[in-house]
């Protein structure tokens, strides 16, 4: 049975620490009780209770003397509370911190707007040199954690609350997640060989939704992004754009700075639709399929956007 | 000097001559920093006069503390006054170049608030109240390491309105960093004026004292008493250390001095040389 992503991510960065002395576990009074890290390495691991900006800076101070901090707390807290403290010490200073945030999108549900986070990748991608990572499932998260620990570069990995998922592949102990990973591609060459649409999953929700999706559309092609900075986007929009022309970006993020909006700048050969938050500010309860369904994003709007990409494709080059 | 310290601060045991020699050369380096700081008011870009002349001497003392060479780590966190830092680093010998020709220049890492482009500088400061917590992480990494050394943050008494300073006192007493030591630089003045006309800092030292910090008031222009609290050893100390430094906005130049005007000045070079001239 797998892990949660942030589950996962305590017993990997556990298990790093073991022979790498250096990893410093941070924490701001949402990291559970009996974290295995501190189980483990009580001596490098430190609530420093509800201060997330003070946490963010402080690793900094850490990691200017040689350690790898590791800070987590709630996406919203984490990528909007302490923006500023990321552009410094993420961005400027390309400090050696990872910030891993749970409850990103809207997976905090009945517990409202402000356990919500719908803007955290806009806001981490605005910020040059910051690897950011949507990993979908424990194997995948796992895969991350270890890659932020060993290349020493900021990092931002975004995670949900409970849900667990098992990562489209196994990686090895020393593999690093490609830019993309085919679930299922249509087509056999290379060149745009394929006329099927291709839906591309954002996240552990947004990976979800396309999974479903090409399980009632069997001919669709599916690739996962795990890496959603600018870097890795241009890496992962030249795969994408040797094999197809049509995509469909399902991700738990608004509209506005998510990975569709950048895939469509990188492929401007291409059609990108987009399924993703809107302007909506979800204000009622419910689950987490709930309050993603009041913001439009469930199976039936993918499945919507998929007929469309597949009945309005327009090449640019006819059009010229 | 009032102390309310766990340990009174002692100035290690030298003969007279030694330590009337030490406080004679702090001095002298004060005098040629200020001049500094006036060239650098007198650059085509202006500078943060006030505030970089009233820390100066918290600097000075500062950075001698640090050149005991046991990782003790000065962070300007009231980084506007990056003017006063340039030149405490160059007349400490941290920075080889003359800053002041270079000040605000295209090409050259001097801008109006400090980053680590600038040797002896590792923070980027400037955004108040992020020096705080800079420093804290450093005293904390080297109390993981076992180490000896200080994280020494330099703030301003207007800083202090930042929910980031009191933010971090609250981590690093909860965390009994006693190798953390945070340095206020009271001058009373902020941007727009007096910081108790804007929002006054009511009980400072007892709110200090309240977080759990020891406190030290002290004049921020004596030099020695700055040196022999810097100096304490604090490798048993629990308690994170809040040093409240009373100094004057625009100390040592008398045309600017106490005046709340002279928080950013931009001056000609004749006027530069004539307070050049009286800076003792």
């Amino acid at each position: 049975m797998s892990l949660s992503g942030r589950d996962a991510y305590r017993d990997e960065l556990t298990r790093i620490a073991a022979d790498d002395t250096s990893v410093i576990c941070l924490e701001a009074d949402l990291g559970g009780k009996g974290h295995p890290f501190e189980a483990a390495h009580p001596d490098r691991f430190f609530n420093l209770g509800i201060a997330e900006g003070a946490m963010v800076d402080m690793a900094t101070g850490l990691a200017a003397a040689g350690y790898k901090p590791f800070i987590s707390t709630f996406a919203p807290f984490a990528a909007l509370r302490a923006a500023e403290s990321l552009k410094l010490t993420l961005g400027y200073l390309a400090a050696g911190v990872t910030v891993v945030a749970p409850y990103a999108g809207v997976s905090g549900a009945w517990f409202g707007t402000t356990h919500h986070c719908l803007e955290d990748l806009a806001v981490l991608r605005s910020i040059p040199g910051v690897t950011i990572a949507a990993p979908y499932g424990e194997a995948e998260m796992r895969a991350v954690v270890r890659e932020a620990a060993r290349s020493g570069k900021p990092h931002y990995i975004r995670t949900g609350r409970n849900a667990a998922y098992d990562s489209l592949d196994p990686y090895g102990d020393a593999d690093v997640p490609p830019p993309v990973t085919w679930e299922f591609r249509s087509g056999s060459g290379s060149g745009h060989d394929s006329d099927a649409v291709c839906l591309v999953s954002v996240g552990e929700e947004g990976t979800r939704l396309a999974l479903e999706a090409r399980r009632a559309s069997p001919d669709t092609s599916h690739a996962h992004l795990v890496y959603l900075d600018h870097e890795h986007l241009a890496a992962s929009a030249a795969e994408l754009a040797r094999h197809h022309r049509r995509f469909v970006v399902v991700e738990e993020h608004r509209g506005q700075g998510g990975a569709a909006e950048a895939l469509a700048l990188l492929m401007p050969g291409c059609e990108v639709t987009s399924v993703a938050a809107g302007q909506n500010w979800p204000a009622q309860g419910g689950d987490h399929e709930e309050v993603m369904a009041a913001l439009g994003l469930d199976l039936p709007a993918v499945l919507a956007a998929v007929s469309r990409a597949r009945g309005g494709y327009r090449p640019a080059q006819a059009a010229a | 000097m009032t102390v309310l310290l766990d340990t009174p601060p002692t100035v290690v045991e030298t003969d007279g001559d030694a330590e009337d020699a030490l406080f004679a050369t702090l001095s002298e380096r004060a005098v040629q920093a200020r001049r500094l700081i006036v060239d650098m008011a007198a650059s085509t870009r202006g500078c943060h006069l006030g505030g970089s002349l009233s820390v100066l001497d918290i600097l000075i003392a500062a950075l001698h503390r640090a050149s005991a060479g046991d990782g003790t780590e000065v962070v300007l966190s009231k980084g506007h006054a990056a003017a006063g830092l340039y030149a405490a680093l160059h007349v400490s010998g941290v920075l080889p170049e003359n800053p002041a020709p270079l000040y605000g220049l295209a090409g050259h890492p001097y801008t109006g608030h400090p980053g680590p482009k600038v040797p002896g500088v590792r923070f980027p400061t400037g955004s108040l109240g992020h020096g705080v917590p800079y420093a804290a992480g450093w005293a904390l990494a080297r109390r993981i390491g076992g180490q000896d050394g200080l994280g020494i943050a330099v703030a301003g008494d207007g800083e202090l309105q930042e929910g980031l300073v009191w933010e971090t006192c609250q981590v690093a007493a909860a965390q009994q960093l006693g190798n953390f030591v945070l340095v206020v630089d009271r001058n009373g003045g902020q941007n727009d004026g007096y910081v108790e006309d804007i929002s006054p800092l009511h009980r400072l030292p007892e709110r200090f004292a309240a977080f759990g910090f020891e406190v030290a008031e002290t004049d921020g222009h004596d030099l020695r008493a700055l040196t022999a609290i810097l100096s304490a050893d604090r490798s048993a100390a629990r308690r994170p250390l809040a040093v409240i430094a009373d100094t004057v906005k625009g100390k040592g130049v008398a045309a600017v001095q106490g005046k709340a005007g002279s928080h950013y000045v931009s001056i000609d070079a004749t006027r530069a040389a004539k307070w050049k001239r009286a800076i003792r």
